[in-house]
């Protein structure tokens, strides 16, 4: 019996001591997903952590936190201990657009989290109802001059990457469209395909077979270079409208003040784990590229991209509180 | 015949024998969350995804399909024994089927959804397999006019669910409609009567309020009564139905299948609402209407079919266009892109072993429940028999879980709690909770899809009914409207004239 109760004093000893970083990981680890379950950041949080998780000494655990664009599940993430135990993955939605969108946000990814790595990433491409009659970008933007105001752009809802890139879209070419916002990117992509919308700014990998089935048409991509999925459709650079590289994206992200050796531990298996030619094969599926960059790039990428689209939104007036 | 080595095709696939366990693994599993309120099939999915990159698509995606219409199967269970509907559909069966098993009929009750839900279930397989392509092509031409006027139309109907005051059903389909304004405004991103609480930002989920109105809500009721009610559940008769109720069930369910199949083919929500469109369509079609809400066979067996039937065709715009209808589908489809094929056009085509062994595993999966659940019923009722001392605190718990489970909130679950004390005032005020359910679920939708139709006509509203479909659909409102307002009207100069005499 007293032998039964020295263990039990030893082993609460044992998990009481604070985390020292060469202990790393003693216990099991929580990865929060901001959003409902099948979602892309769901998917790559679950496919990574599933890799990770025969070299992780403890469990990593999945929980979906959803709610307000992943405002829910970000704010529970920066009132977590910087500890290693609590970590996120989630989208360009919840790290780069909701800071600039909503300004009374709970966190804020500049000071309250740190990147880990910005994981995966999809270029947006700009995609019609099939029988528009624009063929080219070029013909599109002649139409939208002839006509302003008067040509529908589907999202997937307000503040989504979607949208903005519409936006962004209009502020670059000096035309102006009518966003159509819905629940998401399916009935977006649906009433598309049914021809009661004209146009969308949309994930590469989401619409790609549609495309190739001749139900949507595509006429440009915002990346840096052609997909070479679609080695005829031009990039927005070609045709020379300027700052139309947007990217789609999903990363890791901890609580500010991680102590170094248990943020280099957490950065080097999930970025393995996302190198692995498992993990790169299954997201060429989904039309994703895996980047896996460096902490430092991470932080600077959303910074900048928070910068951006603060911009964006101011110059188009988007503001969901008045 | 090619649709016949089609579907020899598909009964080679559906009948291998790894694929024959996975079925049943797919709906032994599906039945069993779908028994637990609150635990849906959209997390179980989810969570077994990463699962399925294993196994070969067709058994992928028949396991996962046989998780979806199980669920749907056992939800109607908890519905029928302790008026828990887990589900939107379900609400629709908690109305008949409670009262019946109060009646003590349970088992009668229990099993005219799984035949209701078995003979559904075949005829659209049938109907997925000849129609499938050409359905699909039906399913793009709804567009926001459209699922409007579907939605004027279904909001109407829901005011002939209640079985009492006419006045306090408009009442509640109003109070439903306010409640399912909370949450964030699509068009603006502004949040509404939120409190500037972000776990609202989302609105309020279906199922927290249906437990809290419908289950803790009897509950409460229940305790407060409780001699009323062990007097009521001690007469179990007959556990299968009789010839006759066999009989009285065959036209309700043909009705039901065919409203089901039709609305299941609908993308934007149309399945959503196949379950008491059948039970509108009964109630108003009958010669006894007083009979439902009362424990009419009917008001189960039509909304069952319709269910199982929808949830079925709803596989139409998903196998053939890779439009998600509904959340379960979304994530059917993120299975197969994993899988490495693009839902789509051609997958007819291109995966033929996939789509049929797929389509025979539907009804190989329904032939399993009924199998399943036949002899389990004897089991379900003795549950009720349980003493209600132990039986509603493991009624609440499984609630609590449930709730929690939906977005691992502790918040759901106080809110859950308040909606089962509105509940119990609803029942003191004789209030019936089921038009409040139809209206909080269609409110959104009908919001959404009238300022979307707006937007896209430039505000002009005569598109409306300039439109075929969306102008017949609001005739047909306008008639039901007219009928469910004359006998009101009728009855009101009846007393006025008998007042005079």
């Amino acid at each position: 019996m007293r032998n039964v109760v020295i263990g039990a004093l030893g082993l609460a000893a044992v998990l009481c001591t604070p985390a020292v970083a060469q202990d790393y990981p003693a216990k099991p680890v929580t990865v929060i997903v901001p959003f409902a379950p099948g979602g892309a950041s769901d998917t790559i949080g679950r496919l990574t952590t599933q890799i990770m998780q025969p070299d992780f000494a403890t469990p990593l655990v999945v929980e979906n936190k959803p709610g307000a664009n992943g405002a829910v599940g970000a704010a529970q993430l920066a009132r977590a201990k910087p500890d290693g135990y609590t970590i996120m993955a989630a989208s360009i939605g919840t790290f780069g657009i909701n800071p600039a969108l909503q300004p009374d946000l709970q966190y804020d990814p500049r000071e309250d989290l740190e990147m880990l790595t910005i994981a995966v990433r999809t270029p947006n491409v700009l995609v019609t109802r099939p029988d528009l009659e624009a063929n080219t970008v070029e013909e599109l933007v002649a139409e939208l001059k002839a006509e302003p105001d008067t040509m529908l752009f589907a999202s997937s809802g307000v503040g989504s990457s979607d949208h903005l890139t519409a936006e962004l879209f209009w502020q670059q070419t000096g035309t102006t469209g009518i966003h159509v916002p819905y629940k998401g990117g399916g009935p977006a992509q649906t009433d598309l395909m049914g021809g009661h919308a004209d146009a969308s700014f949309q994930n590469l990998g989401a619409i790609a077979a549609f495309v190739k089935d001749g139900k949507m048409k595509m006429l440009a991509v915002a990346a840096d270079e052609r997909s070479p999925e679609f080695p005829d459709v031009p990039t927005f650079k070609e045709l020379g409208i300027e700052g139309m590289t947007v990217y789609s994206w999903q990363a890791f992200a901890a609580p500010k003040g991680l102590p170094a050796e248990v943020k280099a531990t957490l950065v080097e298996d999930i970025t393995t784990a996302l190198k692995t030619p498992q993990m790169e094969e299954q997201m060429a599926k989904m039309g994703f590229e895996v980047l896996a960059n460096t902490p430092a790039e991470a932080d600077a990428f959303v910074a900048d991209e928070i910068a951006r689209w603060g911009e964006v939104i101011k110059a188009g007036n988007i503001t969901p509180e008045n | 015949m090619d649709i016949l080595s089609d579907l020899w095709l598909g009964a080679q696939t559906a009948f291998s024998v790894w694929n024959l366990l996975y079925c049943l693994l797919g709906v032994f599993l599906g039945t069993a969350i779908g028994v637990l309120p609150g635990l849906g099939p959209t997390a179980t999915i989810a969570m077994l995804l990463p699962v399925t990159f294993g196994l070969p698509p067709e058994t992928a995606l028949i396991m996962l399909a046989g998780i979806f219409y199980g669920a749907q199967y056992g939800g109607s269970t908890t519905a029928i024994l302790v008026n828990l509907p887990g589900e939107s559909s379900s609400v629709v069966t908690a109305l008949d089927g409670y009262q019946m098993a109060r009646n003590g009929q349970a088992g009668t009750a229990l099993a005219t959804a799984a035949i209701g839900s078995f003979a559904a279930g075949t005829v659209a397989t049938v109907l997925i397999a000849f129609f499938a392509p050409a359905l699909s092509a039906v399913a793009l031409t709804f567009g926001p006019h459209e699922y409007f006027s579907l939605m004027v139309l279904g909001l109407v109907a829901s005011i002939v669910l209640a079985s009492g005051s006419l006045l306090h059903a408009v009442g509640m389909v109003l109070f439903g409609l306010i409640l399912g304004l909370i949450g964030t405004d699509i068009n603006s991103g502004e949040m509404r009567f939120t409190f500037g609480r972000f776990e609202l930002a989302d609105g309020i989920s279906f199922v927290i309020v249906a437990m809290g109105v419908f289950g803790l809500g009897e509950i409460l009721s229940n305790l407060e009564n409780e001699q009323g009610r062990s007097v009521t559940l001690s007469k179990v008769t007959g556990l299968m139905p009789t010839r006759a109720d066999l009989k009285r069930m065959v036209a309700p369910v043909t009705r039901g299948t065919l409203i089901g199949s039709v609305l299941g083919i609908l993308p934007g929500g149309g399945a959503m609402l196949a379950s008491f469109a059948a039970y509108a369509l009964e109630k108003k079609s009958s010669k006894t209407p007083e009979r439902f809400g009362k424990g009419a066979i009917e008001g189960v067996a039509a909304p069952e079919a319709a269910n199982n039937a929808g949830a079925q065709t709803s596989f139409i715009p998903m196998l053939t266009l890779g439009i998600p209808s509904n959340p379960v589908m979304a994530l059917m489809i993120g299975a197969l892109i994993m899988q490495g094929i693009q839902p789509g056009p051609s997958v007819i085509e291109e995966q033929p072993v996939l789509f049929w062994g797929l389509i025979v595993s539907m009804w190989v999966g329904n032939l399993m429940l009924l199998v399943l659940n036949l002899p389990l019923i004897g089991l379900w009722v003795k549950m009720i028999s349980i003493p209600y001392g132990f039986l509603f605190p493991a009624i609440v718990a499984f609630c609590a879980i449930g709730v929690y489970s939906l977005n691992n909130a502790t918040f759901d679950i106080w809110l859950m709690a308040g909606f089962g004390f509105a509940g119990y005032l609803l029942r003191k005020l004789d209030c019936e909770p089921a038009p409040l359910l139809l209206g909080f679920v269609l409110g959104p939708m009908l919001e959404e899809h009238l300022r979307r139709s707006m937007l896209v006509s430039r505000g002009d509203a005569t598109t409306f009914f300039t439109r075929p479909i969306s102008a017949i659909l609001l005739l047909l409102a306008v008639l039901l409207i007219v009928s469910i307002l004359a006998p009101a009207v009728r009855q009101k100069r009846e007393e006025a004239f008998t007042d005079e005499d």
